[in-house]
């Protein structure tokens, strides 16, 4: 066929800056505040906090993801954004429901609501951006 | 740190929002009236870095959360100019709003810095 193999957009072009902009700004605030809680009060919450440090380290590598460019950066961010609505998911659903296993808040607890439900919004929008800027064999 | 201050920082990094969103709105690339804009906010929040740092490193104030309000201090001043760097790295329309969500995120940064602020003068009755 005469249409080029990979039609992919990169994930950071246009628009795409400022969900970078934004994945990064989680990345830092979120990496800072689990390593302020663990290096200070580990003790006080360690599954929250552990939980606050998994969200960092997943921010930073769907920013990393989202990014860079080619296929392996897509699979990286696809995995980081993916797991990222799981956990948000997942996190929000166990502290609507029993709020005592969380005794700290982390960027997940409750959908992300410390956090204006940002943490919820951002992979479904993460998720529609990959999807529009992905690579299309035949043109339609 | 000085409310008057943290006043004017929120203000001015609304505007620097508003005024990113309106370069998006007309289509237009990050230009130096926005650079200039960026220096000058940045420019604030090193001076209340610089004032609200000082008490603290000092011991004329303690915070229940010195390493956390130390840490937001230096993210308030550092996000707009990798912002900046960031948005002006591909000139689309889009770099107005890059900056513009680093305003927020940074007027988010300075709100919590005075909650944590006022959590330990409150302790220390005054």
């Amino acid at each position: 066929m005469a249409e080029p193999a990979d039609l992919a957009r990169p994930t950071s072009s246009g628009p795409g800056r400022v969900l970078v902009a934004v994945y990064g700004i989680f990345a830092l605030s979120a990496t800072a505040r689990a390593g302020v809680q663990i290096a200070g009060k580990f003790s006080e919450a360690p599954v929250a906090y552990l939980l606050s440090a998994l969200a960092g380290v997943v921010y930073i590598l769907a920013t990393i993801g989202l990014a860079g460019r080619g296929p392996r950066a897509r699979r990286l961010a696809w995995a980081a954004v993916g797991f990222e609505l799981v956990g948000v998911l997942v996190v929000g659903t166990l502290t609507v429901l029993d709020a005592g296993d969380f005794p700290d808040d982390t960027v997940w607890s409750v959908y992300g609501r410390g956090y204006g439900f940002i943490p919820l919004v951002l992979p479904i929008v993460g998720l529609w951006w990959l999807t529009r800027t992905r690579p299309r064999r035949n043109a339609t | 740190m000085i409310d008057a201050l943290v006043i004017v920082v929120i203000v001015v990094t609304g505007a620097l929002a508003v005024f990113g969103l309106v370069l998006t709105a007309l289509n237009r690339t990050p230009d130096r009236t926005l650079r200039l804009a960026v220096t000058a906010v940045v420019a604030l929040l090193v001076v209340q870095a610089v004032i609200a740092a000082v008490p603290v490193l000092s011991g004329g104030v303690t915070l229940p959360e010195t390493s956390t309000f130390l840490i937001y201090l230096v993210v308030s001043v550092c996000v707009l100019p990798i912002g900046l760097q960031f948005a002006t790295a591909e000139p689309t329309r889009w770099g107005g709003t890059v900056v513009a969500a680093t305003a927020v995120g940074t007027a988010v940064a300075v709100l919590r810095l005075q909650g944590l602020w006022q959590a330990g003068v409150g302790n220390a009755g005054g």
